[in-house]
């Protein structure tokens, strides 16, 4: 299984201030989480939340491209997922369009078994939940 | 229960009792007593775990005879193992916020 989420929203603001608001440590704390963000490609850095579920609440970033107020490309791993997120921004009219894609989604369910294992829940591996999703994958049930 | 929210159904795994439960529902259906009967434990403890199994949307119960039979409803599994899904909820909010943002923005 692998899967990409693509998001097409268009905002009535030009592309300079789109860019400022995705690419600047102050605004990305309020619109997305807060982060030591800079805007430099192989800048590492984090965004700090509230764990969620199995989420244990951080991202650890990298920066990989930067082209601005068109493109940036960043990593988005955390202990559940391996990811990539592409900002896409180009005007439209008076305002703009950003396209936000959200890429790598793969063996999801493997990485999530692994987690649940790791998570140290006593006696979890010695019960039937890893095998209970493995069967309920294989009759194509999950 | 199809509002369930992940952590409900991690929550509800995280007991070894309720997912010795699940994986005999995993076989098939069983009655209340044929879940009950691999524990040591008293009918309303029992009771309790179908609970939460049910307020999780894990398992689904319908009545045949005297008898109340249980099957497992793996859909709440896929939707915890399925992190697209959740992601998809997660940039509709925050792409909302960023418009709210760049609204307050000069």
């Amino acid at each position: 299984m692998e899967r990409a989420l693509r998001f097409d929203v268009t905002y009535p603001h030009p592309p300079a201030r789109v860019w400022r608001v995705i690419t600047t440590r102050e605004h990305l704390a309020s619109w997305l989480m807060p982060n030591d963000f800079e805007a430099k490609v192989g800048h590492r850095f984090q965004f700090r939340s509230k764990p969620v579920g199995g989420w244990d609440g951080i991202v650890n970033c990298e920066v990989l491209e930067l082209v601005p107020e068109r493109k940036m490309v960043l990593t988005w791993t955390s202990n559940v997922i391996d990811t990539k997120l592409t900002f896409l921004l180009e005007p439209e009219g008076t305002g703009s369009r950003l396209t936000l894609l959200h890429t790598g989604f793969k063996g999801m369910k493997g990485v999530m078994t692994s987690f649940i294992l790791g998570m140290g829940w006593k006696g979890m591996v010695n019960t039937g939940i890893p095998n209970l999703i493995t069967r309920l994958e294989q009759e194509g049930r999950l | 229960m199809q509002n369930a929210l992940p952590s409900d159904v991690f929550r509800a795994v995280s007991d070894p009792t309720r997912r010795q439960m699940l994986e005999l529902l995993g076989v098939g259906e069983r009655t209340a007593d044929e879940l009950a009967q691999p524990f040591d434990m008293s009918q309303p403890a029992v009771s309790q775990h179908l609970r939460v199994l049910r307020d999780a949307g894990l398992v689904n119960v319908r009545k045949e005879g005297r008898h109340r039979v249980y099957s497992l409803d793996p859909q709440p599994l896929r939707e915890v193992f399925d992190w697209a899904q959740y992601f998809e909820g997660f940039w509709r909010k925050k792409l909302s916020a960023l418009g709210r943002e760049l609204d307050r923005t000069r």
